[in-house]
């Protein structure tokens, strides 16, 4: 084990008296994520009620309407209209005792409020229940697939050694042991994936076999089998199910709007009945998570539209109270999801992750394995193509686009890249056609890494695929880094920065139009990341018998952090307390719209029945 | 309304004999998960015993000189094959094992060009693989033991775990041969 000199034994250490056996920091996580589930539930209300509020009259509308066309044909019996007023009258009870402060005894107003929320909250849990057994059914076939993952060739020895690193595992969880399956992808990751215990797959990168040893690939595995022993998926799976939930309530009210947001709803309710394949769930699953957010493309479209036939403005004027119906609840899906349900859902995750840290601890009995492995894995980057969708079940966070440039370039770029690196490997030119992109990027960074270790045949063949890629094509040679500046830069070339800063600026903003696009994950609904940072997970570790070397920065920071906060603490309360004025001024008026619309339409249906 | 004293001793009896059932009945779950992890560990050692033969078949032509490390393993082997199933007999016979095994793992390490040939490293992953299995399956087994005994020894349980039934399980105890293996290995570190 010479290999063990990154474990810096001279390090912090901690004394006996801050040691945690893994066993009493498994019950601490256990404990928090009780408490931390209440806040979640608390901030699913907190979304819910004024949700409810935009809803439950919209479901009215739609009732009344049906009622009305029902009514015409053959009248409806007289107690059904009692009950509709009688319904109304609650409501206007409970709307006037919120907004205008008028008293009212407390059972009509508990019935007027429940007249007011529950249709739509019941139709909002429907919906989630619906969408968590529409997606459990696919199972996890779909995202394998966008994973491109395969199979373990068991005759390899790193390959065998996952396979059975696995099955370990599993025997010292006392758990069934999930199915392995790998991704050749130029990021070290790994991630388990599923929707419940028994469906459970552990995907792993094939570079983490070669950049782990076999004790840190023992603890980053039975920190996902410990995670799914603990039944983090199912967890996981019916969070993601909400924010679906409320990509499909958007799409739901943009649909009178838009072809893009009916042809989501028509897939979905396509997928529910026929069913189509895991792919088909995947892509629908993707296209549901997506649709959070204030996006107005549908509607831009809607009221923009450069033709100003009499139709059209017959049919603006018909949706108008939707529109605002429409542009609150997205205001207020967006907001809450945000600001309150996503960062404690976020909260609820981390803390499962420290639970399923400690959980490995107790499995390996061997804490430095998974800080090692950690601290490893932390240092490059984990990005994995096909992955966004579900970064929150990697065991790092994929997303660290600030260590090294690696976003993949575009088809005709990719293939200079290969063709030059074929040409600096020596090979004929004919056969990079044949080269898959992602052995090249596999072969690259193991390249770069002996080079950064010294290896001079290293060195020179980076610089000849750099000179053969800068002949065939200047434009792309600009865009990658030339390993000289890398080298210049590792003795502190300050120009050799500066041209390395300039590279990856012009990459950034070269593909920062298909970022936008990427970020579909449930992760990015939230402001607060869903992994906690590997340093707060050494330092726990290292309470628990981890020699992690935590070389605390003693700064000055938290003065500065103290200063801006004070500074923009009431900018802040004030921002929010303006949004959370304008979705209430946009829920009021969405009302407002909408009763006068519906009496409108009620009141056509009544002249034209009564003759 | 008021509360007589026999609905007061109704109540407290239907909650005891609530409690009582289902401790009983967790009692029962945790017995289970004991002789399943127990039999873990058995369906572990069985695949050690299955891969031995060959293991020592892929070596013994580059390792002529050697013949009491492979007697020694087929002794083991056999020996554990033949224990029965009482725990401490049972564990005695397979620390033995481990022993030999380990003993002919470092006598590999002596032949470099064994050591590089690819059948030998994945039959030795495997083998590798089995031991950590049996370590992860025996530490599963004393942790499901210690959680049942622990359960079973407490009060007010212990008042009545015996009359029901339960006994206090064993633990699989490493040998002090292995003890001493487990002594040098720290201090190396």
């Amino acid at each position: 084990m010479s290999e063990s000199a990154r474990v810096s034994v001279a390090g912090q250490r901690y004394l006996p008296r801050d040691r945690e056996s893994f066993l009493d920091a498994q019950q601490r996580n256990r404990r928090a994520t009780w408490r931390i589930s209440v806040l979640c539930v608390i901030a699913a209300v907190t979304m819910g009620v004024p949700l409810a509020l935009i809803i439950t009259p919209l479901l009215y509308g739609v009732v009344l309407i049906g009622a009305d066309v029902i009514n015409y044909f053959s009248p409806l019996p007289q107690d059904f209209w009692q009950l509709a007023s009688e319904f109304a009258r609650l409501g206007k009870v409970a709307l006037d005792a919120i907004t205008q402060h008028q008293p009212a005894d407390p059972l009509t107003l508990t019935l007027g409020l429940a007249v007011m929320l529950l249709p739509g909250i019941l139709l909002a849990v429907v919906l989630w229940l619906g969408v968590d057994l529409l997606f459990k059914r696919s199972g996890v076939g779909g995202a394998l697939l966008a994973l491109n993952a395969r199979e373990p060739n068991q005759n390899q020895l790193k390959e065998l050694q996952l396979v059975d690193v696995v099955q370990e595992m599993a025997i010292a969880a006392g758990v069934r042991p999930p199915a392995v399956m790998l991704i050749d992808s130029p990021g070290a990751n790994a991630a388990a994936i599923g929707s419940s215990a028994s469906d459970a797959r552990v995907v792993v990168s094939r570079r983490l076999l070669d950049d782990l040893r076999r004790d840190e690939l023992e603890g980053v595995l039975a920190h996902l089998i410990a995670s799914i022993g603990n039944g983090d998926l199912r967890i996981a799976f019916r969070i993601t199910a909400v924010f679906e939930t409320c990509g499909l309530l958007v799409a739901m009210v943009n649909s009178p709007f838009g072809p893009r947001s009916r042809s989501v709803l028509w897939r979905i309710i396509r997928y529910g009945l026929v069913g189509g394949g895991a792919k088909e769930a995947a892509a629908v699953a993707d296209l549901l998570a997506r649709n959070v957010g204030v996006e107005t493309d549908d509607i831009d479209q809607f009221f923009d539209s450069g033709k100003r036939s009499r139709i059209r403005s017959i049919r603006n004027f018909i949706f108008f109270p939707i529109f605002f119906t429409n542009v609150a609840m997205k205001l207020c899906l967006w907001f809450f999801s945000t600001a309150v349900l996503g960062p404690s859902v976020a909260l609820l995750w981390r803390t499962r992750q420290y639970l399923a840290d400690a959980s490995a601890v107790q499995l390996t009995r061997n804490p430095d394995g998974l800080a090692n492995g950690l601290q490893k894995l932390n240092e490059e980057p984990g990005e994995i193509p096909g992955g966004d969708w579900a970064s929150h079940l990697f065991v790092v966070s994929p997303k660290r686009s600030d260590h090294q440039v690696s976003a993949v370039p575009d088809k005709g770029h990719q293939h200079a890249l290969a063709q030059a690196w074929a040409v600096a490997s020596g090979q004929a030119s004919t056969q990079a056609d044949n080269m898959d992109f992602r052995t090249v990027q596999m072969q690259l960074a193991s390249t770069f890494r002996a080079a950064l270790a010294g290896d001079a045949q290293a060195i020179a063949r980076l610089r000849a695929a750099y000179q053969a890629v800068s002949a065939s094509d200047p434009a792309l040679a600009a865009q990658i880094p030339n390993p000289d500046d890398f080298f210049g830069a590792r003795q502190g070339d300050p120009a050799a920065i500066g041209r390395l800063r300039n590279v990856r600026r012009l990459a950034r903003d070269t593909t920062s139009g298909q970022k936008k696009d990427a970020e579909s994950s449930i992760s990015s609904v939230s402001m607060l990341g869903f992994h906690p940072s590997v340093k707060r997970r050494l330092k726990r570790l290292a309470r628990m018998g981890a020699h992690v070397d935590l070389t605390v920065q003693k700064s000055k920071a938290w003065i500065v952090v103290l200063v801006v906060s004070i500074i923009f603490a009431p900018l802040v309360l004030l921002l929010i307390a303006l949004f959370l004025l304008l979705i209430s001024m946009m829920t009021m008026a969405s009302l407002v719209f909408l009763v006068i619309w519906l009496a409108v339409i009620h009141n056509v249906f009544l002249l034209v029945g009564h003759h | 309304m008021q509360i007589s004293p026999g609905l007061i001793v109704i109540v407290i009896a239907v909650a005891l004999l609530v409690w009582i059932v289902a401790s009983f009945n967790g009692l029962v779950a945790l017995r289970n998960r004991v002789r399943n992890a127990w039999a873990e560990i058995d369906v572990q050692l069985k695949r050690r015993h299955d891969l031995i033969p060959n293991l020592v078949e892929s070596v013994r032509a580059y390792m002529q000189h050697e013949r009491s490390v492979f007697e020694s393993v087929a002794q083991a082997r056999a020996q554990a094959v033949a224990a029965g199933g009482d725990v401490l007999q049972r564990s005695a016979a397979e620390s033995m094992l481990t022993a030999a095994l380990g003993r002919l793992f470092a006598t590999v390490e002596n032949y470099p060009q064994l050591r590089a040939v690819e059948n030998v490293q994945l039959l030795q992953e495997q083998l590798t693989s089995t031991e950590n299995r049996i370590a992860f399956a025996r530490q599963f087994y004393n942790d499901e033991v210690m959680k049942y005994n622990t359960r079973q020894s407490t009060f007010p349980r212990n008042l009545f775990a015996g009359l029901m039934g339960f006994s206090q399980a064993v633990m699989f105890t490493a040998l002090d041969e292995d003890r001493a293996n487990m002594q040098v290995k720290v201090q190396s570190t």
